[in-house]
């Protein structure tokens, strides 16, 4: 799924004959957006950024709202808005933006953008093999294109958007290009989906995916209080109970019911209450099939499913099988931080710390990109850092990942891409552990790296006469960037409010 | 020294940019049992005729790590061997390793003998064969050996037509220097010769003369960039030396690792006082000299024997001018030596004495190399079992390191953090045979076993141990990874045995050596 392409551009459609079309005027909904995005530098963290222009779609919803996809609006420093047969490019501002199901709302200030445009309403999951009509500006054209197909399957998949988010999505075998994102797709004049991702031509052809209804009305349902809360986690993992003789073994019956837990996430509202090798048997009454399917509105979907559809502070009721005994529990969800780490963020500057022309980063997938770092022990930091919870020792894995040259570092280039354990004796948990470590008054400043090897030392006193010259050797304009990104909890509190209203 | 030193690696390659010119006006006398030293001699003139070298034809048939029950198809290889004193023929180790038939052929007559293979060494990559019939080398004059060869002379690598004509290739010696051997154990002493060669014949093994004296084995070499590496007659000696007595030992190691003081921020720290030299510990091998001599942590390794120790880690070769110190100990020692090593501790002169040691494969966590020994392996019920090695890994090709489990890969190389205390085994549920008691199992694979029926799980040994002990007629295996746990109905594993092994032709269940 990492080869994904994101669709971007629509345009605008200027059509005669509205009523050769099965799902109403659509150009009276449709809308085109730019937006110019700052595409964050993980490399010099303190330079604000390249600057990007993209294009892509949307369409009214209730309120004068405009829905479209997250990544249209990611990183974006100016949106805006034109709609049919007007010669106006309307200043927008985003409502919402959800990047963990990659949907936004966005609106227009002005009174008069609205005039005549009819907002589309939502249906709900179309049947397999049902059409549906995709509409979008593929490959930059100039005029609306309207593609068809049938629905193909209905199943999880990873939004590459995240990239560590998976959710109910529909593959349609409608044509999809990049230009359609953002767009609608309609059955019966009702909204059932909005095209947000498919593959390039060369791994897999006329497979495309929408995000379905039921992934928009909880977004929508989310932000009615003002805020969106991400989704929210059990926190466990789990394995398939198919093998008999382990059935047994846990004392089940032969009735193909329950999954294994198999890790219990202790930052994770999960961890107090379920254990590993507890059998999950129900959830919410729901029965769990042995292959950890549900059956959710007469569709089979997948046990996750069901949480998916809840938000943070609603209950999930379990019944479960422990040490061969019944017993039913009640889970307190919340989202799960220690995930957000292997995700793409967006919307927030880099976070970092330069000392003596040393750069000091947390670990991320996106810094893993920047780097791509062919390092053992880091990969397997960033791999593990949930299942091995890493995190309880380490909420942020703080890398060395560059160094400035400069006379004063001039020998610190083995060090390159250690992770910092200690500085003079002081475990490093996140960012501003060493910010404010390293600010402390010492004589000299002694960092450990984890793994065998020498500390790093550095004499205060150079650094501080080297300081300026190297911020202006390398044009560093902010020593470090802290805030801009609340860091995450200890274990088991709430995660950052990331996506906020702007 | 044989542990991987992530940075002194580029190190070695800086150290034989060292002045040649300079050693030679300052030679440092030895304390330790040196390779006789002469005068670096020009280029040498080959006389054929004189040479005596016979074919090696070796069938080789490695066993299949992926299926540890079998062995991997046949396949020929051709070399050249050196004939030495005493009835015996260098070759390489890589040559000879997991060889079902060996046998020399005289280039001359095209008579052929089998041999055995008496010694093998796979760290330093030599071996001696010897023939059966020990006629068979008769009126072939045995190589002495050329150990004076320094940057700048020329060898001739030997090769032969497919007629028995000899072919030689000159090439000039431009490095000297420690670099990695086959088996990524340690540094060795290696010449770097740059020579256009062609392969011929399929030669394996390929002897380097100088003089008429063998002054090297073909270690590796690279068409593209034309660069020959040598395994260089010093360590051949070593190897010969060693291979006298009853009891072969291997190369010696310290036990320690590393890291240069360039940086006078370190010196500082570590109380390095005096003008800056030695080089800093980083880690100790448990059980190993360095270890049991009280070396530690942070101290500063100044002085080997007589010979000062620079912050890069090298000394002033008599023969080489600058080159890493662990030549004085893989190359200049013999397990067993006691060696002087002078540190500082927190600024105070020491003096360490070293008894050498030389580290076994078996003695690592992930063995480094497993020779011609077969692989373990337990079969449960198709859940396949074995330890982890480099050679398990090295399954998945020259570039394992990116392509085998990312997982088991950081076992490997970060075992000695993982596993402080040593003397164990790591196993691995490495697949799964579908059969009736896995239904269900069949997607896991590569997973680390922790304990098996309660008991945990050191060795294969321990592990086909515990699974005789089933609980209330399960065996249960916990796994490090998810599913964490797997059950077998212990009563169905052994029902289906006979009908697993013939299914999936295994000819037997396990193998525990």
């Amino acid at each position: 799924m990492r080869r994904c392409l994101l669709l971007l551009c629509f345009t605008f459609l200027v059509a005669t004959n509205l009523l050769a079309q099965p799902n109403g005027p659509i150009q009276k909904s449709l809308v085109r957006i730019t937006s110019t995005e700052i595409e964050p530098d993980y490399k010099a963290p303190w330079n604000s950024g390249g600057i990007q222009r993209g294009v892509g779609a949307g369409f009214i919803i209730d309120g004068g709202r405009i829905m479209t996809n997250a990544h249209v609006v990611s990183n974006s420093r100016y949106l805006t808005v034109e709609r049919e047969g007007d010669p106006n490019k309307y200043p927008a501002t985003v409502l919402f933006v959800a990047h963990d199901c990659d949907l936004a709302l966005i609106q227009v200030a002005a009174p008069e953008f609205s005039k005549g445009m009819a907002p589309l309403t939502f249906g709900g999951i179309p049947e397999l093999e049902s059409t549906v009509s995709a509409y979008g500006y593929p490959i930059g054209g100039q005029r609306m294109s309207v593609t068809t197909g049938i629905v193909s399957r209905i199943d999880f998949q990873l939004y590459s958007h995240s990239s560590i988010d998976s959710h109910l999505a529909i593959q349609i075998s409608a044509q999809i290009n990049p230009g359609n994102s953002g767009g609608p797709v309609m059955q019966n004049s009702k909204v059932v989906g909005v095209a947000f991702q498919g593959y390039s031509g060369d791994v897999a052809q006329g497979v495309a995916y929408m995000i379905p209804t039921p992934v928009i009305t909880r977004f929508l349902k989310d932000v009615s209080d003002g805020r969106y809360d991400r989704y929210v986690d059990l926190g466990v993992t789990y394995s398939k109970l198919q093998n008999p003789a382990q059935r047994r073994f846990l004392g089940l019956k032969d009735d193909d019911r329950g999954v294994l837990v198999n890790n219990v996430i202790a930052a994770g509202t999960a961890g107090k209450v379920l254990k590993a090798g507890d059998v999950l048997l129900t959830i919410d009454d729901h029965p769990i099939a042995s292959d950890s399917f549900v059956e959710l509105e007469g569709e089979r979907v997948e046990m996750p499913e069901v949480v998916e559809r809840k938000f943070k502070g609603d209950k999930v009721k379990l019944d479960i099988w422990r040490d061969k005994q019944p017993m039913t529990v009640t889970v307190d969800l919340q989202p799960l931080w220690p995930y957000l780490f292997q995700g793409h963020h967006y919307d927030v500057q880099p976070r970092y710390v330069v000392y003596g022309g040393l750069l000091f980063q947390p670990l991320s997938l996106d810094l893993m990109q920047a780097y791509q770092p062919q390092d053992l022990r880091l990969r397997h930091y960033f791999d593990y850092f949930v299942t091995e919870q890493i995190y309880l020792e380490h909420p942020e894995v703080i890398v060395l990942t560059n160094i400035l040259p400069d006379p004063i570092n001039t020998y610190l280039s083995p060090y390159k891409g250690g992770i910092v354990d200690e500085v003079n004796g002081h475990k490093i948990r996140t960012l501003e552990d060493l910010a404010k470590t390293l600010a402390e008054p010492a004589d000299r400043l002694v960092v450990n790296l984890i793994g065998d090897g020498p500390p790093l030392v550095l004499d205060p006193k150079e650094v501080e006469s080297a300081r300026e010259r190297i911020n202006r050797r390398y044009n560093v304009v902010k020593e470090q960037n802290l805030t801009e990104q609340p860091p995450p909890k200890p274990a088991g509190s709430p995660p950052p409010d990331e996506e906020q209203a702007r | 020294m044989t542990r991987v030193r992530l940075f002194s690696v580029a190190l070695a390659v800086c150290c034989s940019l060292g002045s040649f010119a300079q050693a030679q006006k300052k030679p440092t006398a030895s304390p330790m049992p040196t390779a006789a030293v002469v005068l670096p001699q020009p280029v040498p003139a080959v006389k054929p005729k004189e040479l005596s070298l016979v074919r090696v034809n070796v069938t080789g048939q490695p066993y299949d790590y992926a299926r540890p029950w079998q062995k991997k198809a046949p396949f020929s290889k051709r070399a050249l061997g050196a004939v030495l004193p005493k009835n015996r023929v260098l070759v390489t180790a890589d040559l000879v390793a997991n060889q079902n038939y060996v046998e020399l052929e005289r280039a001359e007559s095209g008579e052929k003998c089998g041999a055995d293979v008496r010694v093998i060494d796979y760290e330093a990559n030599l071996a001696l064969v010897e023939p059966t019939d020990p006629k068979f080398l008769d009126g072939l004059t045995p190589l002495q050996l050329a150990l004076d060869t320094v940057v700048g002379d020329r060898l001739a690598a030997l090769q032969l037509e497919p007629t028995g004509a000899l072919v030689v290739t000159e090439g000039l010696v431009t490095t000297v220097q420690m670099t990695r051997y086959p088996a990524e154990l340690g540094q060795f002493l290696t010449y770097r010769i740059s020579m256009s060669m062609q392969y011929r014949d399929n030669s394996y093994t390929i002897p380097l003369v100088k003089n008429n004296k063998l002054a090297g084995l073909l270690l590796r070499y690279d068409p593209r960039s034309q660069v020959l590496d040598a395994i260089p007659a010093p360590i051949i000696a070593h190897f010969l030396k060693e291979a006298e007595s009853n009891n072969y030992r291997g190369f010696p190691s310290a036990g320690f690792s590393f890291f240069p003081t360039r940086d006078p921020q370190l010196r500082k720290f570590a109380g390095q006082t005096g003008k800056p030299a030695g080089v800093y510990v980083i880690s100790l091998e448990p059980n190993m000299p360095a270890a049991k001599a009280g070396m530690q942590v942070g101290d500063i390794v100044t002085n080997v024997g007589s010979n000062e120790i620079d912050q890069n880690g090298n000394y002033v070769d008599p023969l080489y001018g600058k080159i890493e110190f662990t030549n004085l100990i893989t190359a200049r020692a013999f397990a067993g030596d006691t060696i002087p090593i002078q540190i500082q501790r927190a600024g105070k002169p020491m003096q360490l004495n070293l008894v050498l040691d030389h580290r076994a494969a078996q003695d690592y966590v992930v063995p480094p190399y497993n020779g011609d020994q077969p692989p373990g392996y337990v079969v449960l019920g198709g859940l396949i079992f074995q330890e982890l090695s480099r050679q398990y890994l090295r399954e998945w090709g020259a570039n394992w390191q990116k392509e085998a489990p990312q997982r088991l890969v950081y076992m490997d190389r970060f075992q000695s953090e993982l596993f402080p205390e040593g003397n164990r085994r790591v196993v691995v549920l490495s697949q799964v045979l579908p059969a009736n008691s896995t239904i269900g199992y069949d997607e896991f694979g590569y997973l680390t076993v922790e304990k098996v029926n309660g008991k945990e799980i050191k060795s294969l040994r321990d592990l086909a141990e515990a699974a005789k002990q089933p609980l209330d007629g399960f065996i249960k295996i916990e796994t490090e990874e998810d599913p964490k746990q797997l059950e077998l109905d212990a009563a169905q594993v052994a029902e289906e045995a006979a009908a697993l092994q013939q299914n999936y032709g295994l000819p037997s269940l396990e193998r525990l050596e």
